[in-house]
């Protein structure tokens, strides 16, 4: 007897769809899975047998062959064991098989026959939905998340049993009732995230902040340690605009196969901070078959390289196609992939390699240090920075200083600007400031006569090479949004001069 | 014997050996006890000979200098190039490698004294420097070719550099004998000896201002210096400065960023648009009356009077 049923595979970010077919005819007792089947799908059988005995039903003592079509695709893990418990389970005729062409089914069975919940639900609950399935048959744990797609039935079955009575038309179980959103990667939904408010001093870095959030740019900060690098890195996502829909979709989607997100809908932007020992392959993606790496986490929200210096170059190098497109492809022998990566870039370094340049007492730094720390710094990727915040010892005057503002009032102007750049940039390509090409620079941001003139003297002296220009002008664009202006004035363009990174860190020493 | 050995009587191409006897010997090197025998030179004895004849000023102090200290050895030394004076120093990290590059910056020629063989490029990662130095001037050392530094060779360097030179301006210097080495042996050969101030209250000058209370003559720029040479007394030249042809705000955010507060933070505070003291700062940047040093401060790019 045959029998088929449907269910999903997870290749990267794609959900692709696999039909599983069943065949059980007479002959010694085997259960073989064929089409291009990993270990976990393989260690399935042992799974599916006991799910199957310990649910009361018979396993049939024959010679049981399984297909997984299309067979060029590969599968990888145990989400496909309910699809093929039911399989089986029709094949042998103990379930009737007219609702199998309608439901697909995805999820892992324990021993006793309970349905464990799988990575990837709400992508493979989208694909359900595109491929016009009418019901998807899965965990009640990410029945919810399952939900957030709009035009499909959501069955959930706690255990094999519950499957079958649904695939018998019988009711789904119930769901469990709406808990806390859970927080993940920095936080998220009921949890607060942390708030400007709570940073004492370093206004100007503060407001170069603002600055970067309002126009998407990538940003560096510096400052000795312990000045507070990583604790305003970490009050970026909460000052920029939440997440619309559409884009929550797609975060909690990327999450949700990482394994990261646990069935709500995210709520905050990511905020990602790998460890500088982290392998190019970790930073972008392409360790093995289907792996997504940091950036790509990172997506839509921010990526934090804190001791910049203390990336591998490499590593760093291969953030120049995510910062350039937004996205990043990954080919090797046997796949190759495309992913989303459209991140703001928020890196903190310290000026020497002790931290304490220009402190004569405490910077143990020779030249040669000084040298290699702004060596590491310079190049392709301080070029696509846009603007540099430094952050200042203030000691215990800083401390005493009042926050120079709140999370919610920044991100009221960081609203304001953002809208403001999205009517601009209404039918461009671009969104934000930070991406804007020369010929939108052309059109957008005109600057007045003295503006210019300072431009052109900036680049007769030699200080801003033309691509520095450009990104002058971007920072300025973005300064002007933020205080509600048209037009870029030459104040916008000396504020935006002010706030440029430094070529390579380089200090006054080099000869 | 190894390929490395190199016997050192055998001097690579370009390298000049003048005898203490020979036209072509400075002669302000030979005053004084310990006058080198022979000076070896490359660039040409010839260039020497003519870079040392008219007025010749070293520009020393300490190889660990701050960002204000190297600002000062280069304008002092572009100034004093500009004025024709060539400018004499080591060849070592900090105050040393700020003067050359100051007067390399208007393609003044510098002559840069070597602490091993004229060859032998120490520190080796300013090589560049050293290229440029011998394309338009000289290096000249009292080492034979290919000998690497030794201690005692610094000793050498120092009262090469400070024979050569009428004026040693110490620009910045810890009150170390190194870092004062040149200064004691230009004081030894009767030579003035000059200093520029720093703060009190920073170590990287406590040697200059040591300087300055043992009555050495101060110096605030490359006018100062000048001053010292063709004996103009102090206060006749009366040339306005250009900090005061600045516009109002402009002078007053160099006064600040003189002043101490030479972080964008210290500057704005807590300022609601800080959009005014960011231009400034950007204009004055433009200008090139304030450079960036390390940790993002701002520095003045030369001193306020007498510049």
């Amino acid at each position: 007897m045959l029998a088929r049923t449907r269910t999903f595979t997870i290749e990267g970010l794609q959900t692709r769809r696999v039909t599983v077919e069943v065949d059980i005819r007479p002959g010694l007792p085997a259960f073989a899975i064929v089409g291009l089947a990993d270990a976990s799908v393989r260690e399935a059988r042992e799974r599916v047998q006991a799910a199957i005995l310990n649910s009361g039903y018979e396993f049939p003592a024959r010679r049981i062959t399984v297909n997984l079509a299309p067979g060029d695709v590969p599968k990888v893990g145990p989400g496909l064991d309910l699809a093929l418990a039911c399989g089986v389970l029709a094949a042998s005729e103990q379930l009737p098989r007219e609702r199998l062409e309608t439901h697909a089914l995805f999820g892992e069975l324990a021993l006793d026959g309970g349905v464990r919940p799988c990575r990837g639900t709400l992508a493979v609950a989208q694909a359900c939905a595109e491929e016009r399935v009418a019901t998807l048959v899965l965990a009640p744990e990410r029945a919810r998340e399952a939900m957030l797609i709009d035009g499909l039935a959501v069955a959930a079955a706690r255990e094999l049993r519950s499957a079958t009575r649904v695939l018998s038309g019988g009711p789904p179980d119930p769901l469990p009732a709406p808990e806390d959103p859970e927080p993940y990667a920095g936080g998220a939904g009921g949890r607060r995230l942390p708030d400007l408010g709570e940073v004492r001093g370093q206004h100007h870095a503060v407001r170069a902040l603002v600055v970067a959030a309002a126009g998407g740019h990538n940003c560096l900060l510096s400052g000795s340690p312990g000045t507070g690098k990583t604790m305003l890195a970490q009050r970026v996502p909460s000052i920029l605009p939440a997440l619309s829909r559409p884009e929550a979709i797609e975060v909690t989607r990327i999450h949700s196969i990482a394994g990261e997100q646990e069935g709500v809908l995210a709520q905050s932007r990511p905020f990602r901070a790998p460890h500088h020992s982290i392998t190019t392959a970790g930073l972008v993606g392409g360790a093995r078959r289907g792996w997504v790496g940091e950036v790509v986490l990172a997506h839509r929200g921010v990526l934090f390289l804190d001791e910049l210096s203390e990336f591998a170059k490499p590593t760093l190098e291969a953030l120049r196609q995510p910062l350039e497109d937004g996205r990043v492809a990954i080919v090797r022998a046997k796949h190759s992939a495309a992913y989303p990566a459209r991140f703001m870039l928020v890196a903190a370094t310290n000026p020497c390699p002790c931290g304490y340049a220009g402190d004569r007492e405490r910077c143990r730094c020779s030249e040669t240090d000084m040298a290699r720390h702004r060596r590491k710094l310079s190049g392709p990727l301080l070029d696509r920075i846009d603007l540099q915040a430094k952050l200042e010892n203030t000691g215990s005057e800083g401390l005493a200083a009042e926050p120079w503002t709140s999370s919610e009032r920044a991100r009221e102007r960081v609203m304001a600007a953002r809208e403001r750049q999205a009517r601009r940039l209404r039918d461009e390509c671009a969104s934000v400031n930070a991406h804007m090409d020369v010929r939108l620079l052309e059109r957008h941001a005109r600057l007045d006569e003295s503006g210019q003139r300072m431009l052109r003297e900036a680049q007769s002296r030699g200080t801003l090479s033309a691509r520095g220009q450009h990104r002058t002008l971007r920072v300025a664009r973005t300064i002007a949004d933020l205080n509600g202006c048209e037009r870029v004035r030459m104040r916008d363009v000396g504020v935006a001069l002010s706030l440029r990174p430094e070529t390579g860190l380089r200090g006054s020493r080099a000869a | 014997m190894t390929g490395e050995t190199r016997t050192p009587s055998i001097p690579p191409a370009g390298v000049e050996t003048v005898c203490r006897r020979s036209p072509g010997y400075p002669p302000a090197l030979q005053e004084g006890p310990g006058a080198p025998r022979t000076l070896h030179v490359l660039g040409g004895a010839e260039r020497l000979a003519r870079l040392t004849a008219g007025p010749v000023v070293a520009v020393v102090g300490s190889e660990r200098a701050t960002d204000y200290g190297m600002e000062m050895a280069r304008s002092l030394a572009r100034g004093l190039a500009v004025s024709g004076v060539t400018v004499v120093s080591g060849f070592a990290n900090g105050i040393a490698a700020g003067a050359h590059a100051g007067a390399l910056e208007i393609d003044g020629p510098t002559v840069t004294v070597m602490s091993g063989g004229v060859d032998v490029v120490a520190p080796a990662s300013r090589r560049g420097l050293y290229e440029r130095v011998i394309e338009s001037g000289c290096a000249v050392s009292v080492t034979p070719c290919g000998i690497k530094q030794r201690p005692w060779s610094a000793i050498a360097r120092a009262r090469t550099v400070a024979a050569l030179a009428a004026v040693t301006v110490v620009v910045e210097a810890e009150e170390r004998p190194w870092d004062l080495r040149v200064a004691d042996f230009a004081r030894a050969l009767g030579r003035t000896v000059a200093a520029i101030p720093g703060r009190v209250t920073s170590p990287a000058s406590r040697g200059t201002n040591a300087l300055l209370a043992q009555g050495a003559p101060l110096v605030r720029g490359a006018q100062d210096t000048l001053d010292l040479l063709y004996g103009v007394s102090p206060g006749q030249h009366d040339t306005p400065s250009l900090s005061s042809r600045l516009r109002a705000d402009l002078r007053a955010t160099l006064e600040r960023v003189g002043d101490g507060a030479d972080t964008p933070g210290k500057l704005t505070g807590a300022d609601e648009d800080p959009g005014e003291t960011l231009l400034a700062l950007a204009e004055l940047e433009l200008m090139g009356l304030l450079g960036r040093g390390d940790g993002g401060r701002y520095v003045p790019r030369q001193g306020l009077a007498g510049g």
